[in-house]
């Protein structure tokens, strides 16, 4: 198994906000889904997951709501706002710029 | 946006609490727990790993809170109510600092706002740095002018200028209508306001036409005169009115921030009208002023090259003898405006910064002092879990508080202090009545305090908090001690040079008042008048004026002496002449250069009686010779020394404007030898001197002079009583009354604004110094006072401790005493030339300066000396 990387500053609020896309999910999912899709590269711990959630319920660009888990234990799962959707759209594009400019670089030397 | 806005707002307000997020790791965990149960650990194990696997729950909840909006307001809030309190509990530390701020902050604000004015304000002409001032200097007048006989040649070959123009004399003008008021009218040459780039705000500039003799007319007025005089109707552009008796067209209005270049009042513009061709053929012509506007790309240096070959044309017209003391100046319009106040500005802002600096050392050393006391606060904050940002933010608050505290009171202070200003100069200094506290500068102010704030704030915070501190023993920061050492002995160097400049124009201003005039201006009262041009035409009218007015005022009660003359000493305003002009009859004139000037006047016989000046040599003018048809001359004892080395000058004749028609020369009989008398200002040099007799003739008067009455009542009990003798003649006759003792100080106004000036600042540097010493010394002595127990207790004496607290203050004042001395001798020259009669360097006034600094420093240091004598070793080394 390849280490963990450590996550780049600021790509987590990316990760996050492209996970909770799929449907609304509570912090531990959050982390599940991340580390899954990743196969086990990205592992969000819960001290820099859950002050992220907040600060993107405080920027409004998710929001909370406490629900019945599915083992039936109450849960806040956490859900993508309009505002969420637009600023996920703009995140990944820029992303995507990022990506490929450092691509390009790599392969040019 | 607006949504995001929202939401923020909402957080701000209902805030999420802490049980929520609480309950939300909780469930995380026990997801955990559950994920490693069912990858079959045990339910032990599994509640172990997931634990290990979470990490800590309490900085978590931590960091959520700290995302909350609002969260750095609130420590904000809590910061500023720990700082506010903090001060409370220490008012003298606060309000020291706060005080110095203020002081830094808003002399160099209000000296800002006067130096800008000065030096830096924007002219009111259009692309004002493209304007010179351009002329001939010679010794006569320092100031560059030009001559109507070569003016024109200048004016037709000038290479460098876009256009040279000119502005002649000024003079008082009657504005003769139903409400008649005196004016000032300056004559001015047709292109003069194209050339500085101002426009008419209503009508327009002379025509060409207009600028010729016996021209239309005309006439610009000022702004002023528009709005007192027209109620700035538009419809004033082409009104007549009547000055000096002439129908004249007012054809437009100056802009309401014009002035003239030599700044000079003027109300009404008038086109000069020369005669150009006569001007030319003139020798030397009308004397004027010229002004021209740069080509685009020269400079003055190139211009004044280029102008070389049409200067020597007119060296050429002047006469061989004065050729070497003529010279060409081309110079920015800036500076001939502040030539002589520009040393004093400069001077004024090396001033204020020292304070400033003095200041800055001094909140420094404040704030390390105070932050070497916090350690031990610090360490504990650090051991109870608060980072360094937060250490850093708090200091920042901290400072910030202080900073905008002094920044607030600085601009106070900085309002007064101008005000203070203005009330307190003298007419001389230009635009001081006009300076404002700039908007600009206070804000450059405050940036200055926010800076301080911050480079305080990050020394302060930067400290790493030293564990070793929480031990409670008291150590010394050596790194701290050895910097405020060395601020306090910048401080004092920087004050005894402060301190050398105050004395310096103090015993400068003392000369000035303690020196012999040569005359006794007690007890004389001195009323000046200027006669109409239309109620006075001719001199003959003028003459009767004057004399109906002595006949009315001689033998009025308590006057003791009578006089009247065109000056007054020791003002440097009177008639002057180049001495290569004065011809013995039967001698040769001067063979070769001017010989400098000669000062004359016009004076009636008790003239001498009435300023006690006495006649050395023969008997002065009599009452007999007022109806002669010869002309009489009394000399100045240097000016007769000099036409005369090795006879009897009394009886001798002279011709007083060699080379002038023999009709206007005729010659003079020397009849007495006049005391030296203060001509030049009060220190400006003496230059020798005659007086003419105004005899009972008309053309010895003319229409402005000066009565000089000897009285023996108080000063202003004559005042109406003169006044009203002379509206008895004219009631519109302006009077201008003051003793002469008024007029003479009047004279030292200058100095003494410099010397107040430069007194307040070397006391407020000192007060500043003698703070920070004390406060270095204080500081010392409560470090030290286990230490200072310890001696004690192993049989030290009081007299031992205060020698060992009088040693470290020694070891503080003297190098910087003597830095200062070195500092003060190097810069003391630049103020050579404000000063009278005492060398820019005298050993005495320097030794004044630094004998009170140290004796001010002492007392500073005595005070925490003896509170180190009274330490109690007992309880100084249970302390520990």
């Amino acid at each position: 198994m390849p280490q963990p990387t450590d996550l780049l500053q600021g790509t987590l609020d990316l990760l996050i906000l492209r996970t909770l896309a799929l449907e609304p999910m509570h912090g531990w999912g959050i982390a599940q889904r991340i580390q899954q899709v990743s196969r086990n590269v990205l592992q969000v711990g819960q001290g820099s997951l859950y002050p992220a959630l907040h600060r993107l319920e405080y920027k409004g660009w998710i929001e909370a709501d406490w629900k019945a888990s599915e083992n039936n234990r109450k849960a806040k799962y956490y859900a993508l706002t309009a505002t969420g959707k637009r600023q996920l759209e703009a995140e990944i594009e820029s992303w995507d710029r990022l990506a490929g400019a450092v691509a390009l670089v790599l392969d040019q030397i | 946006m607006l949504k995001e806005f929202f939401t923020r707002l909402r957080f701000l307000f209902a805030s999420k609490s802490h049980g929520e997020v609480d309950e939300e790791l909780r469930f995380h965990l026990d997801q955990q727990i559950e994920a490693n149960f069912r990858a079959g650990m045990s339910s032990e194990e599994a509640r172990r790993q997931a634990a290990i696997a979470f990490g800590g729950v309490e900085r978590t909840r931590e960091q959520c809170w700290e995302e909350r909006p609002g969260y750095l307001m609130e420590t904000f809030v809590q910061d500023l109510r720990y700082a506010l309190r903090g001060f409370r509990r220490n008012p003298t530390f606060s309000a020291t600092v706060v005080l110095t701020l203020m002081l830094g902050i808003g002399s160099t604000t209000a000296v800002f706002s006067v130096v800008d004015r000065i030096l830096f304000r924007s002219l009111p002409y259009g692309d004002a740095d493209r304007l010179v001032s351009v002329g001939l200097i010679a010794p006569i007048e320092p100031q560059e002018f030009m001559l109507g006989g070569s003016y024109y040649e200048w004016q037709d070959n000038q290479k460098p200028f876009v256009s040279l123009t000119s502005e002649s004399w000024t003079s008082p003008c009657d504005l003769t209508e139903s409400n008649p008021a005196r004016l000032d009218c300056a004559r001015v040459e047709g292109n003069f306001l194209p050339t500085l780039g101002v426009s008419p705000v209503v009508g327009r500039n002379f025509t060409a036409n207009e600028d010729r003799p016996n021209g239309p007319r005309v006439a610009l007025i000022t702004y002023g005169l528009w709005q007192s005089r027209f109620s700035m109707d538009p419809a004033a552009v082409g009104k007549l009115i009547r000055i000096d008796g002439n129908a004249t067209e007012i054809v437009g209005v100056l802009p309401k921030d014009f002035e003239m270049p030599r700044l000079q009042a003027a109300d009404v513009l008038l086109p000069q009208t020369l005669d150009v061709a006569a001007e030319r053929r003139a020798d030397p012509g009308h004397p004027m002023w010229a002004y021209a506007r740069l080509k685009p790309g020269v400079s003055v240096e190139q211009a004044k090259a280029e102008l070389e070959p049409l200067f020597d044309y007119s060296l050429r017209l002047a006469p061989a003898p004065f050729r070497k003391e003529v010279h060409l100046r081309v110079r920015s319009l800036r500076d001939r405006q502040v030539h002589e106040v520009s040393l004093a500005a400069w001077i004024l802002l090396g001033l204020v910064l020292t304070v400033l600096l003095i200041a800055c050392a001094n909140v420094t050393s404040l704030l390390l002092a105070r932050g070497a006391s916090r350690e031990k606060e610090l360490a504990v904050r650090s051991a109870l879990g608060a980072g360094r940002m937060r250490l850093l933010r708090q200091s920042l608050t901290e400072s910030l508080t202080l900073s905008v505290a002094g920044g607030a009171a600085g601009c106070f202070f900085a309002m007064l202090l101008l005000r203070l200003f203005i009330a307190m100069a003298p007419d001389g200094m230009p635009f001081l009545g006009k300076a404002r506290v700039d908007l600009r500068i206070l804000i450059f102010a405050l940036a200055t305090s926010l800076l301080c704030a911050v480079f305080f704030a990050v020394m302060a915070g930067m400290r790493r908090a030293d564990p070793e501190a929480l031990t409670g023993r008291t150590r010394l920061n050596l790194r701290h001690a050895v910097l405020r050492r060395w601020l306090v002995i910048a401080q004092i160097a920087a004050s005894v040079v402060l301190l050398a400049g105050g004395a310096l124009l103090v015993r400068s201003f003392w000369n000035l008042e303690k020196q012999s005039l040569g005359m006794n201006a007690e007890n004389i009262v001195t009323a000046a008048i200027s006669l109409g041009q239309t109620s006075y035409p001719t001199p003959e009218s003028q003459m009767a004026f004057f004399q109906r007015l002595e006949r009315n005022l001689r033998y009025g009660p308590g006057i003791a002496a009578f006089a009247i003359s065109d000056s007054l000493p020791p003002g440097g305003s009177h008639r002057d002449q180049v001495y290569a002009s004065l011809q013995v009859e039967g001698k040769p004139v001067l063979a070769s250069g001017t010989g400098g000037t000669v000062a004359s006047r016009w004076v009636t016989p008790e003239y001498f009686r009435a300023l006690q000046i006495p006649i050395v040599q023969g008997q002065g003018f009599t009452e007999a010779e007022l109806t002669s048809n010869d002309h009489f001359v009394v000399l100045s004892k240097s000016l007769a020394g000099r036409l005369f080395p090795s006879q009897n000058p009394i009886g001798q004749r002279l011709h007083l404007h060699h080379g002038a028609p023999a009709a206007s020369d005729p010659a003079c009989v020397v009849v007495g030898i006049a005391a030296d008398v203060k001509n030049g200002g009060l220190a400006g040099s003496e230059e020798p001197e005659y007086y003419q007799l105004r005899r009972n003739r008309a053309e010895d008067w003319d229409r402005s002079s000066v009565l000089i009455l000897k009285t023996t009542l108080p000063p202003g009990a004559t005042d109406a009583w003169i006044r009203s003798q002379v509206a008895s003649l004219d009631p519109t006759a302006p009077v201008d009354i003051r003793t002469l003792s008024e007029r003479v100080g009047k004279l030292a106004d200058r100095s003494r604004f410099e010397m107040l000036l430069v007194g307040f600042f070397a006391c407020t540097g000192l007060v500043l110094t003698v703070v920070g010493l004390y406060g270095v010394i204080a500081f010392f002595v409560v470090q030290r006072t286990p230490e200072i127990g310890l001696r004690m207790a192993v049989g030290a004496s009081r007299a031992d401790i205060l020698r060992l607290v009088l040693a470290n203050a020694f070891r503080l004042i003297v190098p910087g005493a003597l830095l200062g001395l070195v500092l003060a001798a190097a810069l003391s020259s630049v103020l050579q030339s404000l000063l009278f009669n005492v060398s820019a360097h005298d050993p005495a006034t320097f030794a004044a300066a630094t004998g009170l600094l140290i004796l001010v420093a002492l007392f500073a240091t005595l005070i925490p000396g003896r509170s180190a004598t009274r330490v109690n070793p007992t309880v100084a080394l249970r302390c520990d």
